[in-house]
């Protein structure tokens, strides 16, 4: 509430503060959804300190409204504007900040010639350190099933980096690569699928470990593996992203070992050091900069 | 017994004075008609009585007493369009106001029904069922319901009751009962002011007549002192004479409009052949079907049998083809089925013929549809700001004059005419059969359904009776009276 | 009484404009803010526009925000199955005409309320959306150059500031549409007599209007805009995906009302139509410009509304 008053209050004197304070623009269609207030408000409060002016705009779900709000931004000459949202589908408005000289961050948003630097989790690496888990636990040796879907880039190169760990150990063998329909968020569909090879290799042992490239086909899996009643063969289920029934899954100890978490705080603080940066004159080498992320197990699912 | 005196009542709105200086005096146990023109006064004088405005300057008397800005408690208002809650019973319309009979808290509907049941029978209308919803009650009866709510309501029953022309939307059967009621109320002592048009109601039940024109008062008294002509006159400053023009009879010619055996709705087997400028009159009891047929003729009720020919030729099978075949039709509701009252008096007059007009195909010619806006509305003496003035705006009689606009727009051969005279003022009334006169003379063959007995008698060359949808009479109007028409309306044979 | 409301909500869009005026002056009145702004509200306007039709009638149109998002899908999974721009964009359209006339047909030969009717004939016109593109945002390679280009691009006017002052592409699309919709309402006997079935449906039918027809044929414009609309916005986002148009519909319904307050007799105009169009996206510009927060916003913008609507409602109250 007091966030409101606040903002009429800024509303009055907003040229006042211009002239004095650096002011932000952040725009995003996703606010509604938990990652993207993560990012938020850690880019706020790293702002805060920095005595910036930030305007965080939501446009509620409405692309083509995010890039009429960046125009309004370089009308109002902002200093920078950050955006959470693909950048392949608001280039108009990137085009028009590019004209005005206005730097354009991208929080999690992609990468994209006219975005000065997109601040992000690493997904090769996320993908290698559950691939490695899975190889460890393992020993080196068994079969594997991977979940992967490579119509979507940014899963894709999980599925890759996986590829390569396990055709790193000979005596691990991929018995399949599945990509699962994902229509109803991917879990009924992974379920439906990992029954199938379950029952097609019934021995116990013949399942050393389940390799998911995100989270709910690993929790298909685990279902499936549960209602086999073959939770006692010991296979090892890893995914990504490490949501909320996921870390339940893992705090629960079961099959469903780890996963890997973004971490979203780092990456709206990082965004704001990264307008600082552009702010403060320095031309970004790396156009990508990525946060370090967490691998999540028993030990700190909880947290 | 209770009498309010008006004692010169002036209101003032801007500069005008909708009433100056009126005094007369309204008595319990006598029925009062007061008559004029629209804008002679009398929807103000009735907001004064109702309580909704205070006089400028003057005031009322009750018994004798102090001058005072409002008349005082006792007084029940009914105005021509009533509001009722269409989905509720005619006996929980009758209650609205008044509370609900309950038992243990909950609405005790037997008693409710019997109440309501109570008041219609010391009134007379016994046939009105309380509890069927009022939706399906007739305009009349639903008047009826409302007057017999009155005594329904806590405390003494109204001393006075005002109706705002209450027959404006009633059939003759109706206007009867109505007619019956108001004696009734008169004879348990109530006075009742009756604001109306109708020159045979109120000489049928009025015993005192007072008349308004131009916010002054006319004249004021006992109905004996004075007879129809004299009303009429002191109402328009007009003789009476001129009401119905002298009618010649039509040459002898082809007939313009060809009715065979036709069928559709609840009429049946209906054989009409129309002259050119030839005037028949339709007449018949409410619920004979007379609106039926026209708008069977016209096309827009399906023909179930029969075949309507107009010159000769087969009528078009759409109702734009038939306006475009020179058919021209004026309905019975002309808020409801007539007019478009939010819209400028142009659009309204212009509507069928906008096919006719266009410059290009499809592209709407303003200019023309100016020209012909302007030339009917000058011919039907239409009084309005101007043709983009909305049609709401208008008085009763001037939206007539639109819809007859719009009728003689296209030149019509044939003029289908459904109560055109209804809810209107003297004034336009004579506009109207002046108008209606001079169609004919020029060739216009005119159907005239009209539940107004001295209008079909007084503008028809011949008549045509309607008994349950089919055609009982149809005789040449030489010498026909009132009475003769109306027993014709209901005997099943021609009078030897 | 009529001009008094008209004049007061004229001087409250007035009294909006010279207030950002007061508030942003380096910014709000400038040439490239005001091409922006029409650009922003170029989708809006164009529905709005063709709801203004049928609203003509006294009907309205609750499908054409998922016709909109129905559109950009279909166009987009055309593209994707190498179909070339102009005849994906030409099924495009004329699904979105042929979704509009099913429509009329329920409403007028029916008889189905429309509420009732454009109701249903979302949600179907939705899940279509749905099913045509698998739930997914279609986008990238997928989509053409030339279509997204053409949302890019312009009529150079001027230069301002050293950089091409652009009257946008999207924005020559609407003021195309909003001109066929003008003359199509105030200038053809179609228009006439569909205003003659909003004042009175059964008068316009004895007075020899075809109704039933009219009003099935006008609910083809809603379809048509519609899609038209959708198409504009993938182009836009060089994107679909089957909720993105869903937002459109309210506002387009509030953008007519609004008009509605500044005609005579509160009908629905289109000019009057574009400037409640021109009103809500002024709003949008001004206030994200003066940093107000992005759900006062729309509280403030709803609260707009109502006003302008309350005050007509009292002033034909006191008629």
């Amino acid at each position: 509430m007091s966030h409101l008053f606040t903002r009429l209050a800024a509303a009055s004197f907003v040229l006042a503060t211009a002239a004095q304070a650096e002011t932000v623009a952040v725009i995003t269609p996703y606010l509604a959804q938990p990652g993207t207030q993560f990012y938020v408000e850690a880019f706020q409060a790293r702002a805060g300190e920095r005595g910036w002016e930030v305007n965080v705009i939501d446009t509620a779900g409405d692309v083509a409204a995010v890039i009429s709000r960046i125009e309004d931004m370089v009308t109002a000459n902002v200093d920078a504007i950050v955006i959470n949202v693909d950048p392949a589908q608001v280039g108009a408005g990137l085009q028009t900040a590019a004209e005005a000289g206005i730097p354009v961050v991208g929080m999690d948003a992609g990468n994209d010639p006219l975005v000065a630097a997109n601040i992000t989790s690493n997904g090769y690496a996320m993908a290698t350190e559950t691939a490695v888990y899975v190889a460890n636990r393992i020993g080196g040796a068994g079969n594997v099933v991977m979940f992967t879907f490579d119509p979507f880039p940014p899963v894709q190169v999980r599925g890759v980096m996986a590829d390569a760990v396990f055709g790193n150990y000979p005596d691990i063998t991929v018995l399949d690569r599945i990509t699962p329909d994902v229509s109803d968020g991917g879990i009924a569909d992974s379920r439906a699928r990992m029954e199938a090879i379950l029952a097609a290799n019934p021995e116990p042992g013949a399942i050393s470990a389940v390799w998911a490239a995100w989270d709910q086909p690993a929790l298909g899996a685990l279902q499936a593996i549960e209602a086999a009643g073959r939770t006692g063969e010991g296979i090892v289920i890893t995914g990504i992203d490490a949501n909320p029934q996921a870390r339940e899954a893992i705090a629960a100890g079961g099959n469903f070992e780890a996963s890997v978490a973004q971490d979203f705080a780092g990456i709206g603080t990082a965004a704001a050091d990264t307008v600082a940066r552009l702010l403060a004159g320095e031309t970004l080498v790396n156009r990508v900069i990525y946060v370090p992320t967490v691998l999540v197990t028993a030990a700190n699912a909880a947290e | 017994m209770t009498e309010l005196t008006l004692e010169n009542v002036t209101r003032r709105y801007g500069t005008v004075a909708a009433l100056d200086g009126v005094s007369l005096r309204l008595r319990a146990g006598e029925v009062h008609a007061l008559m004029g023109e629209n804008g002679a006064g009398k929807s103000t004088l009735i907001r004064l009585l109702a309580g909704l405005e205070a006089p400028d300057a003057g005031g009322f008397r009750r018994n004798g007493g102090a001058l005072q800005t409002d008349a005082g408690p006792g007084l029940r208002v009914l105005h021509q369009e009533l509001t009722v809650v269409p989905a509720l019973s005619v006996a929980e319309n009758m209650h609205l106001g008044a509370p609900f009979p309950t038992r243990l808290g909950l609405i005790d509907w037997r008693r409710l029904n019997a109440r309501a049941a109570g008041a219609l029978l010391r009134l007379g209308p016994a046939h009105i069922d309380p509890a069927v919803p009022i939706s399906r009650l007739s305009p009349g009866d639903r008047m009826l319901a409302r007057i017999a709510a009155t005594l329904l309501a806590e405390g003494p029953p109204p001393w006075l009751y005002v109706l705002d022309e209450p027959t404006a939307a009633l059939t003759a059967a109706e206007v009867d009962r109505l007619m019956a009621v108001i004696a009734e109320l008169r004879a348990a002592g109530a006075g009742i002011l009756y604001v109306s048009h109708r020159m045979d109601e109120v000489m049928r039940i009025a015993s005192h007549v007072t008349v308004l024109r131009d916010g002054r008062l006319i004249s004021s008294q006992p109905l004996a002192a004075t007879n129809e002509a004299g009303i009429i006159r002191d109402m328009t400053g007009r003789d009476l004479s001129e009401l119905f023009p002298p009618r010649e009879p039509p040459p002898a010619a082809p007939a313009i409009l060809q009715v065979e055996r036709l069928a559709a709705g609840a009429v049946r087997d209906i054989n009409i052949n129309l002259q050119p400028g030839e005037i028949l009159g339709l007449a018949g009891l409410s619920g004979s079907g007379r609106g039926v047929l026209l708008q069977a003729i016209l096309g827009a009720v399906p023909l179930q049998a029969g075949r309507v020919r107009l010159a000769g030729q087969p009528r078009a099978r759409s109702i734009a083809g038939a306006w475009a075949q020179g058919l021209a039709y004026v309905p019975r509701e002309r808020r409801s089925e007539g007019l478009m009252l939010l819209q400028a008096i142009a659009d309204n007059i212009a509507l069928p013929h906008l096919g006719r007009l266009a410059r290009l195909p499809g592209l709407a010619d303003r200019p023309a549809a100016a020209r012909l806006v302007e030339r009917e509305s000058a011919r039907v003496r239409l009084r309005a700001r101007g043709p983009a003035q909305a049609v709401g705006e208008l008085s009763g009689g001037n939206q007539q004059k639109v819809l007859f606009a719009r009728a003689l727009g296209g030149a019509p051969r044939v003029l289908l005419l459904d109560e055109p005279t209804r809810g209107v003022d003297v004034g336009a009334r004579f506009d109207i059969y002046r108008l209606i006169h001079a169609l004919a003379q020029t060739g216009t063959a005119v159907l005239l359904a009209s539940s107004d007995l001295p209008e079909l008698l007084g503008l028809s060359h011949r008549i045509a009776v309607l008994q349950n949808g089919r055609l009982a009479h149809q005789l040449p109007n030489d010498g026909l009276t009132e009475a003769q028409l109306l027993t014709l309306c209901y005997a099943t044979k021609a009078p030897a | 009484m009529t001009r008094l409301r008209r004049f007061a909500s004229l001087l409250g869009m007035a009294a909006i404009i010279a207030f950002f005026a007061w508030q942003l002056p380096d910014t709000f009145l400038t040439a490239r803010n005001w091409l922006n702004i029409s650009q922003q509200v170029s989708m809006l306007a164009v529905v709005a526009v063709t709801m203004t039709v049928v609203m003509a009638m006294g009907d309205f149109d609750l499908s054409v925000g998922a016709m909109a998002s129905l559109s950009g899908v279909v166009a987009a999974t055309l593209f994707v199955a190498g179909w070339p721009v102009p005849q994906a964009l030409a099924a495009a359209l004329a699904l979105g005409l042929l979704g509009g006339l099913v429509n009329g047909l329920l409403v007028s030969v029916i008889g189905i309320l429309p509420f009732v009717a454009t109701l249903a004939t979302l949600t179907i016109y939705s899940g279509a959306a749905f099913l045509v593109s698998g739930g997914r945002t279609i986008f990238g390679r997928d989509i053409p150059q030339a279509f997204s280009d053409f949302a890019r691009g312009g009529v150079q006017i001027g230069v301002a500031n050293g950089r091409p002052l652009l009257l946008p592409a999207l924005t020559l699309v609407a003021l195309a549409v909003a001109a066929m919709c003008w003359v199509v309402l105030e200038q053809t006997n179609y228009g006439r007599r569909l205003y003659a079935i909003g004042g009175n449906a059964q008068a316009a039918r004895l007075a020899g209007v075809r109704v039933t027809l009219l009003r099935l044929s006008a609910f083809g414009f809603t379809g048509l805009g519609a899609a038209i609309a959708g198409l504009m916005y993938a182009a836009r986002v060089a994107s679909a995906n089957p909720t993105q148009g869903d937002g459109v519909m309210l506002t387009a319904i509030a953008a007519v009302f609004l008009g509605m307050t500044l005609t005579e007799n509160g009908q629905p105009r289109v000019l009057a139509t574009l400037a409640g169009v021109i009103v809500l996206g002024v709003l949008d510009n001004g206030l994200t410009q003066m940093n107000v927060n992005s759900y006062l916003r729309e509280v403030m913008i709803g609260a707009i509304i109502l006003a302008a609507v309350t005050l007509s409602a009292l002033s034909r109250r006191r008629r």
